[in-house]
């Protein structure tokens, strides 16, 4: 398809200058799971990248007239010069995430600033690791294990990723196999349900710190370096910190624009576009719900007949159960907590945080 | 004194005998059934329900008496509030019969939205102009005594709810029923007239031949009897039980119980009386040992010799002792029909099968309000029957019958009949 690599053939390449140099061809595609894949890009003008293992990149990607920019951490080894890695997830109703699923290809250019960021490991020979991840946040913490595998410093990590099924573990494969040769890597995955691996032979779950504490015995001895939905990340603070890992040894990636997308694993950041699909369980119908708009509104525009009047969470009318997902609700009176804890809400004021399904 | 004409009621009111039960049509009239509704369950402080019927914010609960449904409810603030089940547009009714959790008010009908306090919140479609100060739901006069819920539909309820007031919220303190918690409760339907329920509740003439239960803990002399159809045994008996009535009030007085009996009978709006009676046998509850059915005292007790404060209104009867309290309300549905609603209260922490046996505790006042409920289903047929003619009250067990008929027949007089 008429790559030129005689750039890889450099005796003395330049080096991507951060400042001046934007221009990026994607040079491979690759499918890790179901829904995630890895694109590769390197320079335009065959230069090589220096990046710390952890950091990330901020692309413009062609989405639109005017374009729309994202930050996606490497996940490649900084050993590998030539190219660099993101991987990215795809996400229902996720504007750049389904763009690059659908649209990017070897060959492709695209414009990219980088490196960028500080969620780098401490430098220092010796330093106990635990890379805690959520989802597709396993990127940075992956560039930091092939760092280490790459540079055969002696390590001792603990790898913890947690992700919705088994079939959602991006990596895997890899991480496995890289587990099977260094001596000091120790792999947990926790898997929220074992929807698509029947026979998933370990613990499954949200990180807790009963898990933690299994899993992870000299964790307040550890430097973590987490990765994940907000939610995710919040959890984890919460739960290491308790279990006695000092705040000075506590490192979260925290790129602004940087979005994880994980409806599993996500109950805060919802990116823009990002849909879910409402089911009203009695008449049989499922809607795509979009994140910002109230359940009553969508099942409305949906033509779902649901009992309403005020429309703005005091009348009550519109009172339904809610059989499973989880909504944000900003009622006014209409609903009480007793009957919330009983597993109603108000579909009115309420907008869906994962997929739901209604006794409607 | 009056601006309407004494009715056809008033002949039946005339005819009645002193010392006698009412003439027929006093029980078995139609139109004697809306007076009475009119006279002593609209002008009246009537029992109506408890603070415990809604512990929480939210809970509310319907009753009806006669056309009027009344929603009793606690309000976010805590406050026990009771409102007119009739929307204000079109007078829907708002809320079903029974209990059920509420957040506001909406009528079913075209959602108009009420605040617990009452207050018109919402109506859809009704333009701003719509002044919703002048369309809050109507608020009933009511007074929580002690944990129960008395109401008045009148806009004049009688002021000698005082004696009463001050009384109960004395003697009913250590019992906590506002606290309590509702172990069970049963609505019967008796086939007779509100007032031979009620007569049937003020004798225990009756109590031997009827209630075997009932008998192991409830005295039957205390509501009279004739000395000279004792047996000379049976009346040392009887002596020896006054005696140590006067004994066991002087010690309960003593040790800060009012045990004395209060009686608000005749020539006053407000009927009621009250006393710390004396439980037979093992002498803590009614249950059929007489031992307490609840290991944990109902409110602040610490005693379960402390008796029965029993209590009687024109429309209710209650009985607080140590470990529980059985409190029964009285609501007319027609001239022959009359729900007789039970509420059996526990501590509100007691426990099912670790603090109280539910048998043990309701057992007694089931099978003595279903008795009762035959007993005055036949007194009802007996009264249609066109050979019924009043009989003599005996004066000796029936005493407070002839009181409640002089009563009777005056309220209906004063109020125009």
């Amino acid at each position: 398809m008429g790559i030129e690599f005689t750039q890889i053939q450099r005796v003395h390449a330049d080096i991507w200058d951060p400042e001046r140099d934007e221009m990026l061809v994607c040079v491979d595609v690759h499918q890790e799971t179901h829904d995630v894949r890895s694109f590769t890009f390197a320079s335009v003008e065959g230069k090589c990248f220096k990046f710390d293992a952890g950091q990330y990149f901020l692309f413009d990607f062609p989405t639109g007239s005017d374009g729309e920019a994202r930050c996606y951490s490497i996940s490649s080894s900084p050993h590998r010069g030539n190219a660099f890695t993101v991987t990215v997830k795809r996400v229902p109703g996720g504007k750049v995430s389904n763009w690059l699923h659908d649209n990017m290809v070897p060959g492709m250019t695209v414009k990219g600033q980088g490196p960028l960021g500080h969620f780098i490991r401490p430098k220092v020979a010796g330093t106990k690791l635990l890379l805690l991840s959520g989802g597709s946040g396993i990127t940075p913490v992956m560039s930091i294990t092939r760092d280490l595998a790459d540079s055969c410093e002696p390590a001792d990590i603990v790898f913890l990723h947690a992700a919705r099924t088994p079939l959602d573990l991006i990596f895997r494969s890899e991480l496995s196999c890289l587990a099977a040769r260094m001596k000091g890597l120790r792999l947990q995955f926790l898997p929220e349900t074992v929807v698509g691996e029947r026979a998933w032979p370990g613990l499954t779950g949200r990180i807790s710190s009963e898990f933690l504490k299994l899993a992870v015995p000299d964790i307040a001895e550890r430097i973590v370096m987490c990765c994940g939905p907000a939610p995710f990340m919040a959890a984890a603070r919460s739960i290491t910190a308790a279990l006695g890992v000092p705040k000075s040894n506590y490192i979260e990636e925290s790129f602004d624009a940087a979005v994880i997308d994980e409806p599993g694993l996500d109950v805060e950041a919802q990116p823009a576009g990002k849909t879910h699909q409402v089911e009203f369980a009695k008449q049989k119908r499922t809607l795509e719900v979009p994140f910002d708009q109230t359940v009553l509104t969508a099942a409305k525009r949906g033509s779902v007949r649901l009992p309403s009047s005020c429309s703005n969470g005091m009348c009550g009318t519109c009172k339904s159960k809610l059989v499973s997902g989880s909504v944000e609700m900003n009622h006014n009176g209409g609903i009480r907590q007793r009957e919330i804890d009983a597993g109603m809400f108000l579909p009115c004021c309420s907008k869906p945080l994962s997929d739901l399904v209604i006794d409607r | 004194m009056l601006n309407r004409l004494p009715s056809d009621i008033s002949a039946l009111l005339e005819a009645r005998a002193d010392g006698h039960s009412l003439p027929a049509g006093l029980y078995t009239r139609e139109d004697v059934f809306e007076a009475d509704i009119d006279v002593f369950f609209h002008k009246h402080w009537i029992c109506v329900g408890l603070d415990c019927d809604v512990p929480e914010p939210g809970d509310a609960t319907v009753v009806d008496i006669g056309k009027t449904s009344l929603i009793l409810l606690r309000d976010d603030d805590g406050e026990i509030r009771v409102l007119h089940n009739v929307c204000r547009h079109r007078g829907s009714r708002l809320l079903d019969a029974g209990k059920t959790i509420v957040s506001k008010l909406v009528c079913p009908y075209h959602t108009w939205t009420y605040e617990l306090t009452g207050e018109l919140a919402y109506a859809p479609h009704m333009g701003k102009d719509l002044d919703k100060q002048c369309h809050s739901l109507k608020s009933v006069n009511f007074k929580s005594i002690g944990g129960l819920i008395y109401v008045c539909l009148s806009d004049n309820p009688p002021e000698d709810i005082a004696n009463l007031e001050q009384t109960l919220i004395e003697r009913l303190a250590p019992y906590d029923i506002r606290n309590a918690k509702i172990a069970h409760q049963t609505d019967v339907i008796e086939d007779g007239n509100w007032k031979l329920t009620m007569e049937n509740n003020r004798e225990c003439y009756h109590c031997s031949a009827n209630h075997p239960e009932l008998c192991v803990s409830f005295v039957d002399l205390d509501f009279g009897f004739d000395p000279e159809t004792l047996s000379p045994e049976d009346r040392q008996q009887a002596e020896e039980h006054f005696r140590l009535y006067d004994e066991r009030t002087r010690a309960w007085e003593a040790d800060g119980f009012p045990s004395a009996a209060v009686e608000q009978l005749v020539d006053c709006a407000t009927n009621f009386r009250i006393q710390r009676l004396i439980i037979a046998g093992a002498g803590e509850s009614q249950t059929h040992d007489a031992t307490a059915a609840s290991s944990k005292l109902l409110g602040q007790m610490t005693r379960k010799d402390l008796g029965d404060t029993h209590l009687w209104g024109h429309n209710s009867w209650n009985h607080f002792m140590g470990d529980h309290a059985v409190v029964a309300i009285v609501i007319p549905l027609s001239a022959g029909r009359t729900l007789v609603r039970t509420k059996w209260l526990v501590h509100k922490d007691a426990v099912e099968g670790k603090d109280y046996d539910f048998d043990k505790l309701t057992e007694v006042w089931i099978a003595t309000t279903d008795q009762d409920a035959d007993l005055v289903a036949r007194s009802h047929a007996g009264a249609l029957d066109p050979a019924y003619q009043p009989g003599p009250y005996s004066r000796f067990s029936e005493t407070n019958l002839d009181k409640f008929a002089i009563w009777y027949i005056d309220r209906m007089r004063a109020h125009g009949y």
